[in-house]
């Protein structure tokens, strides 16, 4: 039986109908039409369809749409564009982690949530972070080459983040253009 | 709205201004393989697609060296059928060395053109001129220049390919060679890439397709021809339901949204013939040995039989290759389009052109009505399910008349691509007194084909027979000048349905020749690279193995060992070489590739860990040199997750690996450490470099794990079972499936118990009561709120609602299910209605009805209506609930009539059983406890009624008193577990611990509540917290008696990562299970408690951890929506019911049990429980 339920992806809210019981997965792609979250199993076993929900890495293909509630789902697309890329997507750009790239969705998905709870990960970290994503075309020594520079790369904004706040607080306008 | 169509070749010509390059005119048609606009862009046309590897960029790339332009100038359009020439399918690595030279003499063509007219426009000398980056520029005028642009504006020019064209010299190369960022990672990146997946056409439906039960057999007679019928009424109820398409065995349905076609081919009812055994596919040497085969000799040189005779060492081997899968990570998908005028189909194909031919046969529409537009899809290595899906969408269009898009689910795509064929090779031979080989006699069984498109055959428009194919001879040939060679390819028919799989027959082949050798030379006593030089006569395999072989430190050695160990591990370091050879025998040779590999085998837990590959390739000249490292490292990879661990697994008529558990992948934490030497030879012919270095793993795997242990191992994969057995010196046994049938209820009336408790009955008691007199139904306004307030919460504490809901959801309104060893009861309507519930009763009906079980009209009422619990209830209680009851809506419907079988049917023997067991004393509170204690025992013990699933019942049915109170019962198919100091929980349930489970839903040393449970919990929300306090105090009271577990969390946990190792010896398959199926969730940090926590991994029935994975778990959020609970699991557990079969089950189980309650003795007869679980109608 359809019902009507309000949710928040990628900053926006969106009304939808749809079963409660439907995988959030299938109103991401058919309703709000977005394609970065993947079809690869519908079981969980696979994280193509990753998605953030309060920043967690999850699996769409198992959220029935009813337990979303009023947590905010991100999308691939959510993170950023091609004019405006979130720090791990230009890793995996500038690594080249893709071959078919079905499964990049949800590498990309994951190593945002794992540099968000350790900002810098181990080797063995990322490998067990990444345990549960599949990739089939053997691309994960390039993927483990991005997840390890996007730690570089989401550090470093951090600090010119930190360092903006702190020239701002300081008035001292000027020690940002030697920060970048 | 993603809509991608390509430009049809008339569009593309149909340009004013424009210069196009196209084929010679061959039967009256030119094909289309360049053009440039007058903007100077140019658009080069390929029939060849992407599969994942990087193509695109490539041919890019020599489009644009051979024009002089930019890169970013050149755009390419692979396979659209509407315009790209057709080049057959995308195999054998050919792209770059065949279908890459056409475009190249276009490109070239098109740049003797361009710079001739701009000679003849400035009457200058052709050879004054030079061209750069799409501008034309003499070396001496130097304000004088044309662009591309300028040469093609103001006129429209077709130009046949010149084959005499000349090309650049590879001298001048300045973008093929030097690495470029492949195009479509940036958009891949953001979710901008259109895949085949993510095609939306306007109007467009949604299907699914129901498979027959043969699962991955695709020839006999009965293919085709196994439907009998469908029951389109089990259906009729699924919202948006558009169609339900049978034709022959082909069976679809389409509905509006994509969640709704889902629904519907899960529920859709098919009967169909069972499928017929096959033999056995997963041990299969003696398959392949009984498939009928015609020997076809390659090679015979010397003198075979002679010199085997006298061999001085004679080696006879068997080498066996297991069934294995593409296994892309997406299942296939696409969209069709039919109308009358004709047929366009988005498609993943691998064969654009083959396709299209499929689907005219498929429609009986002529090719030319018909367009395949090609999209990228997850990426394939060989024949995956893309066409049969395209021909799924296309026959499910034309039936419904609208545009439709498949997708394919995991198991279907798992069960059904063609697989990789099992290859059994025989090599006889030995040592010559000398220590050289004496002979090399070696036969190869391949059963494959090119897999017809499925549809074509369940549809019956082909017939259900198996070609055979000549493609079991790749690299047959060995690389050694063995003086007395033979080689005999036995082709075959598929077995299993089968196509081509990376590295096709070659890599079986290669693993045999290079054990072979291998062998050899350590019979010889001789170091494996200098034994194979010996023998190796091609200078660049001669060079390349040289170079690999001081890439990596080589050590020459003559025997297994040197590498030593330390604790349980062993180390090894083995070496492989070959040359992929693809194409009709003799076949063409793509990149020559070797393998040096250092591998540390576990001796007690039979792990092989691939810590490092050191590859060399032999590539030619490189296009895109990075291209070319990720071909590599992406070969290495997935060659070394097929060498150590994938297999599919089959029962006796289909395939059963349908998921990740089942089929099981390398993870990150397994991947190698990879060094990869790439020989520069950018002055010879590139060469394809798609499958090269898959070839050598498998043989250079086995060779290190020979150099580690002194053990060789001849059949993958190498799982831990089987490098333990071969360690332990034997084979390992498979253990035989259990089919034994058995008593469907374990607790099951015994015949003669039951006889004689019947007559006791029929000699107790007066079994007749009488009717009450219907009432006009009560004005539920005579009742306060504070009444019908005291009302609710009491339905509350008793979870009215959990039994009496509606089947379609409606309060009170009744038909649930409950299977009991009596037969099936089904809830009563209890809403005020008059016709159908409760609506007519008075108080004193009802409170009869709810103390002594006597229905209004004085028929004895079954004790699955616990009223021998709400007996002792208060009066007040009985009397709010009444009046509550009476502010329900009514139901007019009549729920399904329990209807016990003889002699249970007969109502009126519960007299006799009240007598025994009915207790209608009221409620005894106890004095010595305190207030809190005495509430919560009356709400488990009366209205709560926890002891009527809690408790054990006895043969009639009646709860079991004493200690068995609350010491666990089952009822709806589940567990209800003890509630008292005999809980199997590992960790002591605490008062806190039942306050958070009752609240919320969850503990955080237990788990979260699944099943009736988690309905029984959402239905106690209502009630105030101090009641479920005093539930939990009163029940932590009671499991404290005589508790002596003093374990805590961390200590259960932590036994059971110490049982890990231990469990995956004991259920190897099992472990694989858990890590592909349930590791991703229930492993790690996440929301959910470890299983170690978990009561049911720890009771002596596995009933509920069966239900858990038949029928999955709903996610703890939306029981937590009423409770309130914050941070719960937003995922659900989906049910494996229709993804893993009894057998995995079984394994899994095994698993569980080893690993979370080690210690605990193993669970007999899984088999049984299973059955009586999954009878159980929800």
């Amino acid at each position: 039986m359809s019902e009507v339920f309000r949710i928040d992806v990628n900053g926006s809210t969106h009304t939808v109908e749809a079963d409660p019981k439907t995988p959030l997965l299938y109103i991401l792609r058919n309703d709000l039409a977005l394609n970065g979250p993947k079809f690869g199993c519908g079981l969980g076993e696979c994280g193509a369809c990753s998605v953030l929900i309060d920043e967690r890495a999850v699996r769409a293909c198992t959220i029935p749409l009813l337990a979303v509630g009023s947590r905010r789902v991100t999308t691939l697309e959510g993170l950023g564009d091609e004019g405006n890329l979130h720090p791990v997507q230009q890793a995996f750009i500038d690594a080249a982690a893709a071959q078919c790239g079905y499964c990049l969705n949800g590498m990309i998905i994951a190593t945002v949530a794992l540099l968000k709870r350790n900002p810098t990960p181990g080797e063995a970290d990322i490998r067990e972070e990444l345990r549960h994503n599949l990739c089939r075309c053997g691309t994960h020594i390039e993927i483990l080459a991005a997840v390890r520079r996007a730690a570089g790369l989401s550090q470093a904004a951090e600090q010119r983040k930190t360092g903006r706040r702190a020239a701002i607080v300081e008035g001292a306008a000027g020690t940002l253009e030697r920060q970048q | 709205m993603t809509v991608d169509r390509e430009t049809s070749r008339d569009a593309q010509l149909s340009g004013e201004e424009l210069l196009a390059v196209l084929s010679p005119v061959v039967n009256g048609e030119e094909e289309l393989y360049l053009t440039i606009g007058s903007d100077g862009l140019v658009t080069a046309f390929n029939g060849h697609v992407d599969l994942g590897t990087g193509i695109r960029t490539s041919l890019a790339q020599i489009v644009a060296e051979e024009l002089c332009v930019p890169f970013e100038q050149v755009q390419m359009v692979l396979g659209a059928t509407s315009v790209a020439p057709n080049q057959g399918a995308t195999i054998a690595s050919e792209t770059i060395q065949v279908t890459a030279m056409p475009l190249r003499l276009a490109a070239a063509t098109a740049r003797a053109f361009l710079l001739e007219k701009a000679a003849r426009l400035h009457g200058l000398p052709v050879e004054s001129l030079v061209v750069e980056d799409g501008i034309i520029r003499t070396a001496t005028l130097e304000n004088w220049s044309l662009t591309f642009a300028d040469l093609v504006s103001g006129d429209h020019v077709r130009l046949a390919i010149d084959p005499d064209a000349s090309l650049k010299p590879v001298s001048d190369y300045r973008i093929v060679g030097t690495s470029h960022p492949r195009v479509d990672i940036p958009q891949k990146a953001t979710g901008r890439w259109t895949y085949v997946h993510d095609v939306r056409v306007p109007g467009m439906l949604h299907g699914r397709v129901v498979r027959p039960p043969y699962a991955g057999f695709d020839h006999g007679e009965h293919v085709g021809t196994s439907l009998i019928s469908i029951d389109e009424a089990s259906v009729a109820d699924v919202a948006g339901l558009v169609a339900v398409v049978a034709i022959g065995d082909f069976v679809g349905v389409v509905a509006t949204r994509e969640e709704n076609a889902a629904l519907a081919a899960k529920k859709l009812k098919v009967l169909w013939r069972a499928a017929p055994e096959r033999p056995d596919l997963n041990a299969p040497e003696e398959a392949l040995r009984a498939n009928p085969s015609t020997p076809r000799k390659l090679a015979d040189r010397g003198n075979v039989d002679l010199a085997l005779a006298g061999a001085a060492t004679a080696m006879d081997r068997t080498y066996v290759w297991p069934y294995q899968m593409h296994a892309s990570i997406g299942p296939s998908c696409a969209v069709a389009d039919f109308r009358e005028e004709g047929l366009t189909v988005w498609s993943g194909t691998q064969n654009p052109f083959p396709m299209r031919r499929d689907l005219s046969i498929l429609l009986d529409m002529p090719e030319d009505r018909i367009v395949v537009e090609r999209l990228e899809a997850a990426g394939c290595y060989g024949r995956n399910c893309a066409d049969d899906v395209t021909a799924d969408a296309a026959l499910l269009s034309r039936a419904v008349n609208a545009p439709v898009r498949v997708q394919l689910t995991r198991e279907q795509e798992h069960a059904w691509e063609p697989k990789g064929a099992a290859q059994v090779i025989d090599v006889r031979g030995g040592l010559d007194i000398d220590g050289g080989p004496s002979a090399y006699d070696f036969e190869t069984r391949y059963p494959s084909n090119l897999a017809p498109t499925l549809p074509l055959i369940l549809t019956g428009k082909i017939p259900a027979a198996p070609d055979t194919l000549q493609m079991g001879d790749r690299t047959a040939i060995p690389p050694y000048a063995y003086g007395n060679l033979r080689v005999t390819v036995h082709d075959m028919p598929p077995i299993a349905r089968a196509s081509w799989f990376r590295g096709v027959s070659a890599m079986p082949n290669t693993f045999a020749h290079e054990s072979y050798v291998d062998e050899l030379a350590t019979a010889a006593g001789v170091d494996p690279i200098e034994y194979r030089l010996r023998y190796l006569q091609d200078p660049r395999a001669i060079d390349l193995v040289h170079a690999v072989a001081e890439r990596a430190n080589w050590v020459p050695h003559t025997k297994p060992g040197t590498l030593g160990g330390e604790g349980d591990l062993l180390y090894g370091r083995g070496f492989a070489y070959a040359v992929y050879v693809h194409g009709k025998f003799p076949g063409t040779a793509a990149a020559w590739a070797a393998w040096v590999t250092d591998v540390a085998v576990n001796r007690r837990t039979g792990e092989i860990a691939v810590t490092k590959v050191i590859c060399a390739q032999d590539s030619g000249l490189m296009i895109n040199p990075d291209g070319v490292r990720h071909q590599i490292h992406g070969n290495i990879i997935q060659s070394t997750s097929r060498v150590l661990k994938e297999k599919v697994d089959f029962s006796s008529t289909a395939v059963t690996s349908k998921e990740w558990g089942g089929y099981s992948l390398i993870t990150f934490p397994d991947v190698p450490e990879i060094d990869v030497l790439m020989i520069p030879r950018p002055n010879e012919p590139p060469l394809g470099v798609g499958e090269s270095a898959s070839v050598p793993s498998a043989a250079a795997i086995a060779n290190a794990v020979f150099d580690a242990t002194g053990i060789r191992f001849r059949e993958l994969p190498l799982t831990p079972e089987r490098v333990l057995a071969g360690l332990n010196g034997g084979g390992q046994a498979e253990k035989p499936v259990q089919r034994k049938r058995s008593a469907w209820w374990k607790f099951g009336l015994p015949i003669a118990g039951g006889l004689a408790a019947v007559t006791g009955l029929l000699t107790m008691g007066s079994p007749w009561r009488p009717a009450i007199s219907p009432i006009e139904r009560p004005d539920a306004n005579v009742y306060s709120s504070v009444t019908i307030e005291r009302g609710r919460l009491v339905a509350a504490a008793g979870a009215c609602n959990v039994c009496h809901i509606g089947t379609d959801g409606l309060a009170f309104a009744g038909g649930r299910r409950f299977d009991t060893p009596f037969g099936a009861v089904y809830a009563t309507n209890i809403t005020p209605d008059v016709e159908n519930g409760i609506g007519g009763w008075s108080y004193p009906a009802f409170e009869r009805a709810m103390r002594q079980g006597v229905s209004r009209d004085g028929h004895h009422l079954y004790p699955a209506h616990p009223y021998t619990s709400f007996a002792g209830a208060e009066d007040a209680d009985l009397q709010a609930l009444y009046a509550y009851m009476t502010t329900q809506a009514p139901v007019s419907e009549k729920p399904t009539e329990t209807k016990l079988k003889f002699p249970f049917g007969i109502r009126a023997l519960m007299a006799g059983w009240n007598a025994m067991f009915l207790k209608t004393a009221p409620f005894q509170y106890n004095k010595a406890e305190d207030a809190e204690w005495n509430r919560g025992a009356y709400l488990v013990e009366t209205l709560g009624h926890c002891s009527a699933c809690h408790t054990q019942r006895n043969v009639l049915g009646a709860e079991k008193g004493g200690k068995a109170f609350l010491s666990g019962g089952f009822a709806d198919g589940w567990e209800a577990p003890a509630l008292n100091a005999s809980a199997k929980s590992p960790v002591s349930w605490t008062e806190q611990a039942f306050y958070d489970y009752l609240r919320s839903g969850h503990a955080r040393d237990h788990g979260s509540a699944a099943g009736p449970m988690a309905d029984v919990i959402s239905a106690l929300a209502p009630l105030p917290d101090a009641d479920i306090r005093a539930m939990a105090a009163y029940l932590a009271k009671g499991s404290a008696t005589v508790a002596e577990k003093s374990a805590t969390a961390e200590m259960v946990v932590a036994a059971s990562v110490a049982a890990q190792a231990d469990a995956a010896r004991l259920a190897p398959k099992g472990a694989r299970i858990f890590e592909g199926a349930c590791a991703s969730c229930h492993t790690g940090t996440n929301a959910l408690s470890s299983l170690a926590l978990n009561s049911n991994l720890h009771s002596d029935s596995p009933d509920n951890l069966l239900q858990a994975i038949l029928n999955g778990v709903e996610a703890p959020a939306i029981l937590a929506q009423t409770t309130g609970r914050e941070t719960p699991e937003i995922m659900s557990m989906p049910g494996f019911r229709d993804t893993l079969d009894e057998q995995q089950i079984a394994d899994l189980a095994a698993y569980l049990r080893a690993r979370f309650a080690p210690g605990k003795a193993s669970w007999d007869g899984i088999g049984d429980v299973l059955r009586r679980v999954g009878s159980v109608v929800h």
